[in-house]
């Protein structure tokens, strides 16, 4: 038997209409979702990659029903996300990245003791919920300290219990690890895989590849508004399956040159990233044997270093699925 | 029902802990209507003044620090909310967004209230000023009313400030004209009468004057009609409250004017 789904949403759009210009004022259009389906299973947890601007953030603003879509559906727990706000809004829990959302003035406690009376929980149960939320997150014996001390990992953590305050079905992430420093970043995913294993719904957005690929069971590569790409880690990286990857750093990359690596046979896409002194160059090939002998001739006069090959990550597959950029 | 209770009083308690260590909450409740309550008394106790301009010097300080509080606080609320990052966080809990503006109001209220002890204080010590006929009840009542009026415009306005970020900087000017419509600081009678028409569509103008009729013996006494034209008002103003909330709640939706970003 098919259950159904956690999350459904079927041609959803969102364009957001901003005024330019000091005296003569134009409208102008921006699409944010140009019409996207997924479909999220009880228990899964769900990742949507894409760059920033991809429409991460308006997909999470709209299942968590703070946006209204221009057109099309979006249903959590079987929800309308439009018509029915207030059931779910007490279904569900949602953490957004960064620092804000918090009253810093405020201890953590009274911060979590004032959301549990926003969503409206029995004073018996929020204070046992944000007795072993305090415990289970890491910030008991500290809930009494003002938020404005806390680190930034505390203070991400403090958003996952406010998150989980409602003992939420499907729990709503927008880049919960951005700003967070390595050993924070990995605590937080411990967390939340842990969380999917308990039988939750995670909708989790990020930019942050290996994030996706150590702890979504499945994920989908936003782009401009649409879905490019959907399926496990795995099956995303198939994308770049029978490629390879060159990686080298070169000093001065001119344009002319960078053209002739592209229109080298079997080569899909050329990124370079500047850094101090030189670019970092990759090149996503399908016969990268080739492209190291011929790189010779093409950065002929060129200071060339730290040459290598290597097999595809998830990242190529997203750099190859997103496209090029120089 | 009593989650939306205890969510109001929730919101009341934390706006009161966000005031009491917030400097700017004592600029605008001790400092600046005493210094109100100054200028009034050196203008209005002069030898030859009567009872009513010693009672507008008395109480007007205070009340003026009444309104700045309880409707300055509600704008600067919102505009806090948007600067912490929790305005989207408060807009998508089960809580309707109007109960907890309520519990934010009457945090705003009962500190604004407290506008009346440095300025009535400030009379006495610094001016040995008294008020001059004190009909104790009525003035409790004619305060209770203008509390009411208060609540009723702050909840009323509060949405737009949660709406546009431009609406609160709009509406600061209101601040003002509201002390002059609504004779705070002296009589109504004494502005234009075009502007007399203003004063009478505004609510606290019926309750303050009949806080000053409360401390005087002067004057007509028409204290139930008083009472009755600020409630009504009031109530006036509620309903448009309502469709305002609803009118926010699908605009919020459509902009995403809640975030900073």
């Amino acid at each position: 038997m098919q259950t159904a789904p956690a999350i459904e949403i079927t041609g959803l759009r969102k364009k957001y209409v901003n005024k330019r210009g000091t005296f003569r004022r134009t409208k102008v259009e921006n699409v944010a979702l140009a019409g996207i389906d997924l479909a999220i299973r009880p228990g899964e947890l769900f990742g949507l990659l894409g760059p920033n601007g991809a429409g991460k953030t308006t997909t999470t603003k709209i299942l968590t029903t703070l946006l209204l879509p221009d057109s099309g559906q979006a249903r959590v727990l079987g929800l309308d996300v439009v018509k029915q706000t207030s059931a779910v809004r007490s279904r569900i829990g949602f953490v957004f990245g960064g620092d804000r959302g918090l009253y810093w003035r405020l201890s953590g406690l009274n911060n979590l003791r004032y959301f549990a009376e926003l969503y409206r929980i029995p004073p018996d149960v929020s204070k046992r919920r944000i007795g072993e939320l305090l415990e289970r997150l890491g910030l008991a014996g500290r809930e009494h300290d003002k938020v404005e001390v806390y680190s930034r990992g505390m203070k991400q953590r403090l958003h996952l219990a406010r998150g989980l305050l409602n003992d939420p079905e499907v729990l709503f992430l927008d880049e919960p690890t951005i700003g967070l420093d390595p050993v924070g970043a990995r605590e937080l995913r411990v967390l939340v895989r842990e969380l999917a294993d308990a039988g939750k719904t995670i909708f989790l957005t990020t930019h942050y590849m290996f994030e996706a690929d150590s702890i979504c069971d499945r994920i989908a590569v936003i782009k401009k508004g649409a879905i490019v790409a959907e399926g496990t880690p795995s099956s995303i990286k198939r994308v770049v399956e029978n490629q390879g990857v060159v990686e080298f750093e070169v000093v001065g990359m001119p344009a002319d040159r960078l053209a002739g690596l592209r229109g080298l046979a079997g080569v899909s896409s050329v990124t370079v990233v500047d850094q101090e002194l030189a670019q970092v160059v990759t090149v996503h090939c399908t016969r990268p044997a080739e492209v190291m002998t011929q790189l010779g001739v093409i950065l002929e006069g060129l200071t060339l270093r730290k040459v290598s090959s290597r097999e595809p990550t998830l990242e190529d597959a997203y750099v190859q699925l997103i496209g090029e950029s120089t | 029902m009593i989650s939306l209770v205890r969510a109001a009083f929730s919101a009341f308690a934390v706006s009161m802990r966000l005031r009491v260590i917030s400097p700017w909450a004592y600029l605008n409740w001790l400092l600046f209507p005493t210094i109100f309550t100054a200028i009034g008394l050196f203008v209005l106790s002069r030898p030859g003044a009567t009872t009513t301009q010693l009672a507008y010097g008395v109480l007007g300080g205070g009340l003026i620090g009444y309104w700045g509080v309880a409707y300055l606080d509600g704008g600067n609320g919102i505009q806090d909310e948007r600067w912490n990052g929790t305005l989207e966080q408060i807009f998508a809990v089960p809580t309707p967004l109007w109960v907890i503006v309520l519990g934010k109001a009457c945090g705003s209220l009962l500190f604004g209230i407290l506008s009346f002890l440095p300025t009535v204080a400030f009379a006495y010590f610094g001016f040995h000023a008294l008020l001059p006929g004190v009909d104790a009840a009525r003035l409790a009542i004619s305060i209770g009313v203008l509390s009411f009026t208060f609540l009723t415009i702050s909840i009323t306005l509060t949405p737009l400030f949660a709406l546009w970020r431009w609406a609160f900087s709009m509406l600061n000017g209101f601040e003002l004209g509201v002390y002059v419509l609504c004779g705070f600081m002296f009589p109504v009678t004494v502005l234009a009468p075009w502007a007399q028409v203003i004063s009478g569509s505004l609510s606290p103008t019926w309750a303050t004057r009949a806080i000053y009729a409360a401390t005087t013996n002067e004057g007509p006494h028409d204290f139930a009609l008083w009472w009755l034209a600020a409630i009504l008002i009031s109530l006036a103003y509620l309903v448009g409250a309502l469709f305002l909330y609803q009118m926010v709640e699908r605009r919020a939706r459509v902009s995403g004017e809640l975030a900073l970003a």
